[in-house]
């Protein structure tokens, strides 16, 4: 069970020494609780504290690392069920199969579409992370060779799905790679446990079951793996993300280690539409790596775009583009109105100006996504900010007049907006209620 | 250059101000000061004026009609004087200078003079009469150590320092007054420190006085070191909010070339007044007021000691600093003995200051072996959750609503603020003010009462709009939005209605969201049950009246058992005050300081969720509130 912040502080030495960098001893526990810290930071804690608070102050979930270098992948470690509880960390790791039995010609073709996944959205790069290499010929030499080939033609991070010889002989060619070892079937777990070791490989498990998972988990990790992944194969999509929703939770909720561990999911099915579908439930529902078979840039753009979304830290506010935005049939005579470009702030100025059926501009300024007391505050929404918007925005070449409206709330701009900008300042509503009112009033 | 003349009325009082002044500061000079939030800038619409006789030149404004405007009213502060003029300041624009005054008891009663009673009685700065042995040939030590061992044989376990400067008249005042004087002593670092050697005893007379040093209200206490009584208390509005009502804004004015002064120079005066009145009806001279203690937020004691408040409001908001130093009253500027010291409450951090650290101290929050709770309302709502083990703190950004502030008609809770409201079924509505005249205005406790009612009544629903079917002559449709009327232009002292607005409903509701998710939140953190909660201390500037019940009834309080709840009025004030009589208590604020975790709302992921279930009348989560149905 997991300790509260309460619980660990009183095993510190409460002296507020302020050695680990927090301003007393709570705020230490509180982060130690919430796993943002190490223990390690405490220089005084006593040892019999340290037994005590060892599981508290270890992640319910390891962290998972594929590859090496600027290209690698890191999965697991998230701390949360939900996304608004604080966010989640490591973004699930998407692949493709590639099974052995392709052609020669096939799998250039199919490596070469797949390294073309490379996307921009909203000013992010998003992409494809690891190619899946699956052992389906029986022939151990021709699937060293695909490996070989997929290695020499990709720069994506590897998984290798074999038995225990193939993978073995594939890993002559990868091992630098550092890719991820998937064991097909648990009568070979210890072999697979040894390649594990001797090459420090990540290593996954497959299962049929949760119970099985575990047991093989902890046979790993007693053999000395460090990092497990788990592979489950179920028999429904249903079935895998309950499944996967109760490993999280046993993990998280109860701190029961053996299911402590990214899982990876294959997608069952063929349809390209129902494939997409379904993995993106597997990239909402708790995956750490998902691999699919279609490689079409329609399908993989929209399961990329979920994947920046749900791994989109939901405390950072949400923001419009900061522009001028016409509401209704202007003219050169519309009036001009500027607020932030905090989403909410933006809709819900945008949805009364709408509303009121006067034709405006409204201008989002740039003030970092926050409101408009919020940015005024922070000096992120001030007279000279306002001021240096409507000179270089563009509006002065759209509308005949010189005159802005600013949001009541932030009136005491007006005085100073009007001396650095030159533009004639109204005062509106404080609350956007008064907006349809304030319109008219203007003539 | 040209001079008018300015005359104010009802004061009767005039000035002669140059030709391009405006009203505004005219009425500053000649001592009247108006309300003007917005600090001047024609924008809050809270400096009203008549101009009855003269010219004068003013910008039309959207806080005055077209027909108002013909009958010669005008904002002062946009007005340009261009002649000798008559001006009529009607009542609700003024209240900045009224120095009110409270009873004592008003602050003190209960849970704070019980607490108080913990410490030992040893004022901050103490006198001694001393009667030495003369010097003789084997008797020579020098004056200072002769002070020293005689005291050292009345004080015992503390080192006793003074500073060169305060000693150097001794060998004068020791002589003339026959080796018979009488010495302060302050507790500063862990020491008795020497203020002063005065000739004489006079040891009876020695006075301090105690200073809450809020963003809009500045009250002090004056305080007999002798027998612990306490003389009197005034509350003033704090002048600095002539530049601004809120602290961003004066922070930005302290930006300004000068700023910092005038701000520093605006409180000093409030409390060089407030000390003037107290002596004068005391019969205290200043010169044996010895002591003086202050508690403030960390924006009020910067702009005091003329520290540059700018970094505060920038992100990650960071003071300049949270403790200060203990000095002399002469360095701060306020007229006590130059040689008397002042003493500041410690703070946390930027947004819990040490006005609330003065509240744990008063409550008493940091000795009790249950889970007990602080929640000051204030401009920024403060909550202190913990026992003697362990404290968290934040600050919520509650908005100045329950001060009266922002709101079409609210006000402090000052003489003239409906302080009590009922309604009954026909929706007549019964008002009680403050000092029982007509209403001005409405202060925290009374929007409290009228939204309790209001729900009752269901004149509003729980998401607050007022309901459109009601056919009262009270419900009716206002320059924006609907609105509630109160008290009809007849009732009120104003000659116009009292009402309440459905953006007025909006900004409580949101104000009362903040402090309820904040306590929620503050719980959370910890995994605490509301219920663990064994008492629950509400101070703040309610004025000495709050209906916990009706708090509850619209979700500002969580809904337990009400005999858990306790108001405690000024709990700043009180723990300043304790701080002076005691040094033991000025040492326990410290260390109170020290164990007091901050948590930082905005970066609690939950608080976000919490407060926007919040925003209804009492709650979205109706369970929560099994007490209200």
């Amino acid at each position: 069970m997991a300790l509260s912040g309460l619980d660990i502080y009183k095993q510190l030495p409460k002296t507020n020494c302020k050695e680990c960098g927090f301003a007393t001893c709570l705020a230490f526990a509180m982060a130690l609780a919430q796993k943002k810290v190490s223990l390690d930071k405490c220089p005084h804690v006593t040892a019999a504290a340290r037994l005590l608070l060892e599981s508290a102050s270890q992640p319910p979930m390891k962290l998972v690392t594929i590859g090496t270098g600027g290209s690698k992948i890191e999965i697991g470690n998230e701390t949360v069920m939900y996304r608004h509880e604080q966010k989640f960390f490591h973004p699930a790791a998407i692949g493709f199969l590639a099974e052995d039995t392709l052609s020669d010609d096939e799998l250039a073709k199919k490596v070469a579409e797949i390294d073309k996944l490379k996307f921009e959205r909203v000013g992010q790069q998003i992409g494809v992370d690891l190619i899946c290499v699956k052992a389906s010929s029986g022939n151990k030499d021709r699937f060293a060779a695909v490996v070989k080939k997929v290695v020499s033609q990709s720069g994506l991070n590897i998984a290798l799905f074999a038995d225990a010889a193939s993978t073995g002989e594939a890993l002559k060619v990868c091992k630098e790679k550092r890719p991820l070892i998937i064991c097909d079937e648990p009568s070979s777990i210890d072999d697979f446990i040894k390649l594990s070791k001797d090459n420090s490989l990540p290593l996954a498990v497959s299962a049929k079951s949760l119970d099985e998972a575990a047991q093989l988990t902890d046979r790993a990790k007693n053999a000395g793996v460090g990092e497990i992944v788990i592979n489950l194969e179920c028999r429904s999509i249903a079935k895998r993300i309950q499944d996967f929703t109760f490993a999280r939770r046993s993990a998280l909720r109860k701190n029961f280690r053996p299911l402590g561990y990214p899982v990876i999911a294959f997608t069952d099915s063929d349809d390209p539409d129902l494939e997409l579908a379904e993995a993106i439930s597997y990239v909402v529902k708790y995956a750490g790596i998902v691999i699919v078979k279609n490689t079409d840039k329609d399908y993989i753009f929209p399961l990329l775009v979920a994947r920046q979304d749900i791994y989109q830290d939901p405390q950072k506010p949400v923001q419009v583009e900061p522009k001028i935005y016409e509401i209704g049939k202007v003219s050169k005579s519309s009036p001009v109105l500027v607020t932030t470009n905090f989403s909410i702030t933006y809709f819900t100025v945008a949805g009364e100006v709408e509303a009121s059926k006067i034709p405006s501009y409204l201008i989002a300024c740039d003030a970092e996504g926050m409101s408009v007391l919020t940015a005024w505050a922070a000096e992120k929404f001030t007279a000279e900010k306002i001021a240096d918007t409507l000179k270089t925005g563009g509006i002065a070449d759209i509308v005949a007049h010189r005159k802005v409206v600013i949001p009541g709330y932030v009136s005491v701009l007006s005085g100073k907006l009007e001396e650095v900008s030159g533009w004639k300042v109204s005062v509106g509503p404080k609350e956007a209620s008064g907006i349809t009112n304030f319109l008219r009033s203007l003539k | 250059m040209q001079e008018f003349n300015v005359t104010f009325k009802p004061q009767g009082r005039s000035v002669r101000v140059a030709r391009g002044s405006d009203i505004l500061s005219a009425a500053i000079k000649c001592g009247i000061l108006l309300n003007a939030a917005c600090g001047g800038e024609g924008l809050c619409g809270k400096c009203r004026v008549v101009i009855e006789k003269g010219k004068f030149k003013a910008d039309s404004s959207r806080f005055i009609s077209e027909a108002e405007r013909e009958k010669g009213a005008a904002l002062a502060c946009q007005t340009i004087i261009e002649s000798d003029i008559e001006v009529l300041i009607p009542k609700e624009s003024i209240g900045l200078h009224e120095n009110l005054s409270h009873d004592a008891e008003e602050f003190t009663k209960g849970e704070t003079l019980k607490q108080e009673a913990i410490y030992k009685f040893s004022p901050l700065v103490r006198k001694v009469y001393l009667e030495l042995p003369k010097p003789t040939a084997d008797d020579n030590l020098s004056d200072l150590d002769r002070i020293v061992r005689d005291l050292e044989t009345k004080i015992e376990h503390i080192r006793i320092q003074a500073k060169l400067t305060s000693v150097t008249h001794l060998g004068d005042v020791l002589r003339e007054s026959d080796f018979k004087v009488t010495a302060s002593l302050a507790y500063i670092d862990g020491a008795l420190e020497i203020l002063a050697i005065e000739p004489g005893d006079t040891s009876k007379n020695n006075f301090g006085l105690a200073f809450d040093i809020g963003t809009t209200t500045v009250a002090g206490q004056l305080v007999d070191l002798n027998t612990k009584d306490i003389l009197g208390t005034r509350i003033a509005f704090n002048k600095q909010s002539a530049f601004g009502s809120d602290v961003i804004t004066r922070i930005i004015y302290a930006s300004e070339p000068g700023g910092l002064a005038q701000l520093c120079g605006a409180v000093l005066d409030n409390i060089n007044e407030m000390i003037d009145d107290l002596t004068c009806e005391h019969k205290v001279g200043l010169g044996d007021i010895s002591c003086i203690t202050f508690a403030g937020n960390m924006t009020m004691m910067h702009l005091l000691l003329k520290i540059d408040p700018s970094n505060i409001r920038k992100a990650p908001y960071v003071p300049t600093t949270t403790s200060f130093s203990s000095m002399h009253a002469s360095e701060v500027g306020v007229d006590i003995n130059p040689k008397g010291m002042a003493a500041f409450l410690p703070g946390v951090s930027t947004y819990v200051g040490g006005d609330i650290v003065a509240g744990v101290l008063a409550c008493g929050l940091a000795q009790q072996d249950d889970m007990t709770l602080l929640a000051d309302i204030g401009t920024n709502g403060e909550i202190v959750l913990g026992n003697k083990e362990w404290m968290i703190g934040a600050a919520a950004s509650a908005g100045p609503a329950f001060e009266g502030s922002g709101l079409s008609h609210g006000m402090k809770a000052v003489k003239g603020a409906a302080q009590k409201v009922d309604i009954d079924e026909a929706l007549n509505v019964k008002v009680g003010t403050i000092g029982g005249a007509k209403p001005k205005g409405i202060c925290g406790s009374g929007y409290i009462d009228l939204l309790c009612r209001m729900l009752k009544r269901k004149v509003i629903g729980k998401d607050g709009k007022i309901r459109r079917d009601i056919k009262s002559n009270r419900v009716r449709k206002g320059e924006t939005t609907y609105e509630f009327v109160v008290a009809f232009a007849s009732e009120t002292d104003i000659g116009r209605d009292i009402v309440i607005t459905e953006d007025d409903i909006e900004n409580l509701k949101r104000s009362k969201g903040a402090i309820y998710s904040a306590i929620i939140t503050l719980l959370n953190k910890v995994e605490k049950d509301i219920g663990e909660v064994r008492k629950i201390y509400i101070a703040g500037g309610f004025g000495n009246y709050l209906n916990i019940e009706n708090s509850v009834y619209i979700g500002l309080f969580p809904d337990i058992d009400r005999s858990v709840y306790q108001f405690i009025g000024n709990s700043s004030l009180a723990g300043a005050r304790m701080s002076l009589e005691s040094h033991e208590a000025f040492l326990r604020a410290h260390e109170i300081c020290k164990n007091i975790t901050y948590i930082d709302l905005s970066s609690e992921p939950n608080y976000m969720d919490e407060y926007v279930a919040s925003l209804f009348f009492p709650h979205t989560d109706i369970g929560r509130f099994p007490s209200i149905r």
